[in-house]
């Protein structure tokens, strides 16, 4: 049963639905996400590649002031610098070295300046064998004791190289021990790790979690 | 030759025409989905122009319900050929003219599949990189190349098939048995092979243990004969409601039969995997507890899934009960299921797969404000094509759209419809 | 009884009332819905980068001649130019022959700082907002490699925390990648030189790459990529770190434009502690095959799937 008088109203119905349609998209009013909030930035000089110290060698090349390696300058020639422990058998750094922090091998190994420097000549450095090292190839000295370690260094494996890995197109650029590590406290401090990733929907919410659309 | 095109062509322009033809209940039903579609559109329009980021979906859940509804629409439209078995291969003649329905059903869903498919594409402008011989098809490796296709070549099937035995009626001749029995046979097995590529595309995953299964498959086919016959179920009765065409409940009841074994297996299946997951304590299973149970604090889709057990529970027990002969509750059961089965394929077998990912993280997914309009949008189109394909189809079969009567006209309304006999096209 | 000619509903209607105020209803609807279909579409409007006729036609990379070739980065660095200011050297690098890239992560000296995370983003023109970052480094605890058990967002004071180890995962780019396996359009595959890398322009973002990785290390633009401009690195190549547009993916390439000239990759120069190895797999002395020759525990990760990476992570400590 129908009443066929309908039809009509129904269309011209239909026909202000579609107007009203028409205007209500053109006002466009819904379906965008939320504006996101901003990720800041990453600080550029987080990213630089170098390395945190400079070695000795780096000092030479860069033709800088070397003056605070004149150990001769205070000390006496032929005079050996006395150690002084506490007694804790800790070492007491003399104050004109106040920079350096004693933290070579814990529980108190290595608890002795003229296990590497020499006290004989203060300008150089000595492994175990007699050998005198000057200071720009401590990495020697480093490796006499630590041999896996200079091991995988000489092969590559331990520390980083810069460069090119294809040395016939550039030069690879091989770090020193103390580019890296600090020969008096060489295991590294921790550091504040930079910044997690900002996922585009956070756990449980569909709308994400940045900038501004255009719109 | 030329007069055959021109009769076609006369043919194809009474059946657009008649699409725009109905009474008042018809253009409210069609202004609605129109409605739904162009909100749809507009949605998909902000998609376009602002890209995926308008949805909720993420690089951690990359699919969403965009490839949800394809994933059950594949396995709809797969199902239309249940229907064509018994038809074809048992001989039975209840169902003869309800295979077309069916079929123009499976056409709609093909349509609405391809549809989300490419709604969910981040470059659509280059679909053209996907056409053989043109773009660089990844056939056979990739299991989406295989997908375009067999969707496709299923779609061109069933509007050869539906396309020729209605053309065949409309010009009142016997439709040539050489012209669709091999398709028909070819479509038994290419409907198996569109839900079967389509869950290839999931197992083949070796990186993600949720769907990397052997269970998928079977999983995939016994869900999609379920829901899609019911389906059918509550689409021939709104025809018969709508249009008076003749409609037994004994094909009715046929179908239920389909529905209710092939429910039986989707539980049992359904058994097997929730044992299988929770009884070794292995690792691998740890997207199986998100989706039962919840991790670490999350769990939106625990709601989900037991609903979807639940109805589908309750559905098995109807349809297993002889009081499901009855059409009240046939009914019942079927929106039950229909229901529960598109949450499982959905929320039950895509959203898990990406939770937690590859690597352990957990984030969520739900769908925007905007990706629910697209879906809606696609599916009120996919209701507005099978509406049109029924307006032109039913007066076809019951002789009232005919050559016969090319041009000639008749007084009173067209739409009160005399009791036709459903007449046999073999 | 004479046979009767059913009725036409087409006819009938026509008889029925198509009257001119009928037909004008008609035109009336199908205009205002017309209307509404026009106005549905008005967010194209906002587009912000239309495919343009030269970007559409544009071939495969693979099919591409060295004149195509030619106009196609020139293209890339006009573009470049009008978006963000700063004219950009996009050059095409080809694998070198006789060269296989393998990298290796030092889980010992690891201590999770994400430096790499951020030197890749800058040399990689990596979108900031929505945020894509190829590597993503896991604080894992110590005793498993469940990566379940792993931590994405730690935000400690200091690192490396006790009790803890972090492992960074980029693409493996493995021997056997699935990704290229399940692109419908080969628009990912892998160069002789062992990357995978993706054709910008080929890509039509269906990432299904993306759920196939085992590793979670294909990224995908949901928007506009925003780089601001004076972050820019102007030293682009066409498969490597040219900007990239909406809808496409997008992944570790181990730097190809900085690793097809001979150079480290910007993740391992940042490096504090040195702890990412790469190189030639074929030399036998590069530092990579010395790593793998000499130490004895090292692995891929997720190897019961077969990838086969050429990504190792080994310990010396």
């Amino acid at each position: 049963m129908h009443s066929p008088n309908r039809t009509p109203l129904v269309l011209s119905l239909l026909a202000l639905v579609f107007v009203g349609l028409a205007a209500a998209f053109l006002t466009d009013s819904w379906g965008y996400p939320a504006p996101r909030p901003q990720i800041p930035l990453v600080d550029k000089a987080l990213l630089d590649p170098a390395t945190v110290r400079r070695s000795y060698r780096d000092l030479i090349k860069a033709k800088e002031d070397l003056s605070d390696f004149d150990c001769y300058g205070c000390h006496e020639k032929g005079h050996p610098p006395p150690l002084r422990y506490d007694e804790n058998h800790k070492l007491i750094v003399p104050t004109e070295h106040a920079d350096v922090v004693m933290g070579h091998g814990t529980h108190g190994r290595n608890n002795n300046c003229f296990n590497c420097h020499n006290e004989n000549n203060l300008t150089t450095l000595q492994p175990r064998d007699g050998r005198e090292l000057r200071l720009e190839d401590s990495t020697e000295l480093c490796g006499s004791c630590h041999g896996p370690t200079y091991r995988d260094w000489d092969s590559g494996a331990h520390g980083r190289i810069n460069g090119y890995w294809n040395t016939k197109l550039g030069p690879a650029v091989k770090k020193d021990c103390v580019n890296c590590h600090n020969p008096h406290s060489p295991r590294f401090p921790g550091r504040k790790p930079l910044p997690g990733p900002h996922p585009l929907r956070a756990p449980g919410v569909s709308e994400p979690t940045a900038e501004t659309t255009s719109h | 030759m030329i007069t055959a095109a021109r009769n076609y062509l006369v043919f194809l322009r009474r059946c657009a025409r008649i699409a725009f033809v109905g009474d008042w209940r018809y253009y409210t039903w069609m202004g609605v989905l129109t409605v739904v579609a162009l909100f749809g559109l507009n949605a998909y329009a902000k998609q376009f122009a602002h890209g995926l980021i308008v949805t909720g979906m993420s690089d951690e859940v990359s699919w969403g319900v965009y490839i949800a509804n394809f994933t059950f629409l594949v396995g709809v439209a797969a199902a239309a050929v249940m229907m064509v078995i018994p038809v074809y291969i048992y001989d039975n003649e209840e169902l003869h003219d309800l295979v077309i329905f069916g079929e123009l059903l499976a056409v709609a869903a093909i349509i609405m599949c391809l549809m989300f498919v490419t709604v969910d594409l981040g470059r659509p402008d280059r679909f053209w990189h996907l056409i053989p011989g043109i773009g660089q098809f990844n056939f056979p490796a990739s299991m989406l190349s295989w997908d375009v296709i067999v969707l496709n070549g299923y779609l061109l099937l069933n509007v050869h098939i539906c396309g020729y035995l209605l053309y065949s009626r409309y010009r009142g001749v016997k439709p040539g048995k050489w012209f669709y029995i091999p398709f028909v046979f070819v479509a038994i097995f290419w409907a198996v092979s569109i839900h079967t590529v389509t869950a290839f595309l999931y197992v083949g995953l070796g990186g993600r243990p949720f769907w990397n299964s052997s269970i998928v498959g079977p999983r995939f086919l016994a869900s999609a004969f379920t829901a899609g016959p019911a389906l059918i179920i509550l689409a021939l009765q709104v025809i018969r409601r709508v249009t008076h065409y003749h409609i037994t409940d004994k094909a009715l009841l046929t179908l239920r039969a389909i529905v209710q074994v092939s429910m039986l297996i989707n539980v049992f299946l359904l058994v097997n995997e929730v044992f299988k997951e929770f009884y070794s304590g292995n690792l691998h299973v740890i997207s199986s507890r998100y989706l039962f149970l919840g991790l670490h604090g999350h769990h939106a889709l625990v709601p989900w899934i037991w609903s979807a057990i639940t109805l589908n529970l309750i559905a098995m027990v109807i349809l297993v009960l002889p009081l499901s002969r009855s059409l009240k509750y046939l009914n019942v059961a079927c929106v039950l299921s229909i229901v529960g089965i598109w949450i499982e394929k959905g929320m039950g077998l895509v959203i898990p797969g990406f939770i937690p990912t590859p690597l352990g993280a957990v984030v969520e997914y739900t769908p925007s404000l905007n990706e629910t309009l697209v879906c809606f949008g696609i599916w009120a189109f996919g209701l507005l094509c099978y509406t049109i394909f029924l307006r032109m189809s039913v007066p076809i079969l019951q002789g009232r759209l005919a050559k016969a009567n090319e041009g000639i006209s008749e007084p009173g309304p067209d739409d009160v419809v005399e009791d036709a006999p459903a007449a046999s096209h073999s | 009884m004479p046979p009767t000619v059913p009725t036409d509903p087409l006819a009938a209607a026509a008889d029925a009332g198509m009257s001119r105020r009928s037909f004008l209803r008609t035109s009336a609807v199908l205009a205002t819905g017309l209307a509404a279909v026009a106005a549905s579409l008005k967010p194209l409007f906002e587009m912000e980068d239309i495919t343009s006729a030269e970007q559409f036609m544009q071939k495969y990379y693979k099919e591409l001649t060295p004149e195509d070739m030619k106009k196609v980065l020139a293209r890339v660095e006009r573009e470049v130019e009008k978006q963000y200011g700063i004219r950009p050297h996009v050059r095409d690098l080809k694998p070198m022959d006789g060269v296989e890239f393998a990298y290796a992560l030092n889980l010992s000296r690891c201590i999770g700082c994400r430096k790499c995370v951020h030197a890749c983003v800058a040399e990689n023109n990596q979108s900031r907002s929505p945020e894509i970052q190829y590597i993503r480094v896991l604080k894992m605890p110590h005793g498993t490699f469940d990566v379940e058990k792993g931590d994405h967002y730690y935000a400690s004071e200091k690192v490396p925390e006790k009790g803890f180890f972090y492992m960074p995962i980029q693409c493996q780019q493995c021997h056997n990648p699935p990704c290229v396996k399940v692109c419908p359009v080969h628009a990912t595959w892998q160069e002789t030189d062992g990357i995978t890398v993706i054709d910008y322009d080929w890509c039509i973002g269906c990432r299904y790459c993306e759920a196939a990785c085992p590793y979670w290390a294909r990224r995908f633009n949901f928007t506009k990529p925003s780089i601001p401009a004076d972050r820019i690195n102007p030293n682009m190549s066409y498969l490597g770190n040219r900007p990239r547009r909406q809808g496409v993916m997008e992944k570790c390439h181990f730097c190809v434009q900085r690793t097809r000239d001979g150079r480290y990759p910007a993740c391992l120069e940042v490096c504090p502690t040195g702890s990412r190895k790469f190189g030639n797999i074929l030399d036998p002395e590069s530092e990579i095959s010395q790593i793998l020759r000499t130490k004895r525990v090292f692995m891929q990760l997720k190897e019961d799937v077969g990838t086969n990476p050429r990504f190792f992570y080994y310990f010396d400590v």
